[in-house]
């Protein structure tokens, strides 16, 4: 870079800085951030992204700063792992190195970092605990069975290589329960209690594992459950943990609820979970034609996703006459709104998608 | 046809487009430009449930007719555009940046509508 360039940058940048202390305001700070990504410092980009949402927590273009500054700290960080495993390649340096492409969700680079290390060290159960960790955010976030069988594969191979990988071992018995094969994941659990007697909390999931009901031990069978219906056949153990946190969950879903009905142009909300359902806005009662759209317009989606193959729907939005009906869906949680034409859609469907991805752990939501 | 034809190959040219059909109704396909992964025939009887569904539960509610749907999953994302007696269905890969494009769709939308209505 020339350094009149350098100069010129230098300027704008205690400008901008001096704005954003003078004049805060999130496009102040974005303004800054994206001189700094420009200039690939990520880290300062991120620092400013930090302390613009402590003055504005809710501002969306400030958590898309951050996220994207937050990409491009590991990228560098990918980058050096990169240079100093050609320099000297050791099990540990691979493995942060996978988790960092987990992270960025760079799936073709973690498999081939995967194999270039089970390679290297191919007594190391390491990369297939790794590869088995990748598949199984996956199958969490999808309910996919093809991510399924491969991540009870991979953490099944990394058990096998090491019989005293707990981790592994931790994370197959939880997705067996998850799914149904309660019977198997028990034993996997025990062995691994026998290896950490002292892990209490391990003794509480295997209490909580105790008392599901077994629907056996055929894994593909289950998976493809799990698929078709969209959901996991058991909770976790935080889901069900204490009516305590059920309560106060119940208590975020409802503020977060709230909020929504708040924005600007949304006139109805709703959080649905079963035949439940937390209502906010112009909304008469349980059988206002609004609840049944959301629901149907959730399930309709969901198979017409299914069925052409495209995963899981995610998002939905209606328009016509009525303005638009936005649904966010999660496993068996839906969040819906009813706004009007020209409503900002995207802050409408991040807050949707916060409901949603926050109450996974709770279980006990209802009104 | 010919020229609807065409203007479903146009929106096949647009970034992340994998496919584009006008579809009827009751589920028959009036025309399409699908990547070879989509079979016409399953998008056009997806596409009749979906938004018959939809429909009904809309005008039950008293709330009238869906004119456009936009759904978002893990691998793609999908577009409905309702023309008369039918609609104008466009798949996507899970990266399109459809609010860059939506204009393009709308165009392509609104000349089917020209063209079916001289037809």
């Amino acid at each position: 870079m020339h350094l009149i360039q350098r100069m010129k940058i230098w300027k704008e940048l205690r400008r901008l800085e001096q704005r954003a202390r003078e004049q805060p305001s999130p496009s102040t700070f974005v303004d800054l951030g994206q001189v700094y990504i420009n200039l690939e410092t990520h880290d300062k980009a991120q620092r400013v992204a930090e302390d613009g949402l402590a003055l504005f927590p809710k501002a969306m273009e400030l958590r898309k700063l951050l996220a994207c500054a937050r990409r491009g700290v590991r990228r560098q960080r990918a980058a050096e792992l990169r240079a100093k495993l050609t320099r000297s390649p050791n099990p540990k340096l691979y493995r942060e190195l996978a988790q960092l492409q987990i992270g960025l969700g760079e799936t073709g680079d973690l498999h081939a970092t995967c194999q270039e290390w089970s390679v290297r060290y191919p007594d190391d159960a390491g990369a297939w605990l790794v590869l088995g960790q990748a598949r199984l955010v996956g199958f969490y976030r999808d309910l996919s069975a093809r991510e399924g069988q491969e991540a009870v594969r991979c953490l099944d191979l990394a058990v096998q290589m090491d019989g005293e990988e707990t981790e592994a071992r931790r994370l197959l018995g939880e997705v067996l329960y998850r799914i149904g094969a309660v019977r198997v994941a028990t034993q996997h659990l025990q062995v691994l209690q026998k290896l950490d007697t002292g892990d209490a909390e391990l003794a509480a999931l295997l209490r909580h594992v105790g008392t599901l009901v077994d629907h056996g031990d055929d894994v593909d069978a289950l998976l493809a459950a799990v698929e078709e219906h969209g959901c996991l056949a058991h909770p976790s153990m935080a889901a069900t943990a204490s009516p305590l946190r059920a309560e106060e969950s119940l208590a975020r879903i409802r503020d977060s609820l709230a909020h929504v009905a708040e924005l600007a142009g949304v006139q109805k909300a709703t959080y649905i979970k079963g035949s439940r359902a937390l209502v906010k806005g112009a909304i008469r009662d349980g059988r206002d034609p609004f609840l049944r759209v959301v629901r149907v317009v959730a399930k309709a989606a969901h198979r017409f996703a299914r069925r052409l193959d495209i995963g899981s729907a995610s998002k939905s939005v209606v328009d016509g006459d009525f303005g638009h009906i936005c649904v966010c869906v999660y496993g068996e949680v839906i969040a819906g709104v009813q706004c009007t034409a020209g409503t900002d859609l995207e802050v409408v469907l991040a807050e949707l998608q916060e409901i949603v991805a926050g109450s996974l752990y709770s279980t006990e939501a209802g009104d | 046809m010919g020229k609807i034809n065409d203007t479903l190959e146009e929106l096949r040219r647009l970034a992340g487009v994998k496919g584009a059909a006008v579809v009827m109704v009751d589920g028959l396909v009036a025309a399409e430009s699908l990547d070879e992964r989509y079979r016409s025939e399953v998008v056009a009887g997806l596409t009749s449930y979906l938004l018959m569904t939809t429909n009904r539960s809309l005008r039950e509610g008293g709330l009238g007719e869906c004119a456009q749907f936009v759904l978002h999953a893990t691998h793609g994302r999908v577009m409905f555009l309702a023309l008369r007696e039918a609609f104008l269905v466009v798949v996507f890969d899970q990266f399109a940046d459809l609010p860059a494009v939506s204009v393009d769709v709308q165009e392509a939308a609104q000349r089917i509508r020209q063209l079916t209505q001289m037809a």
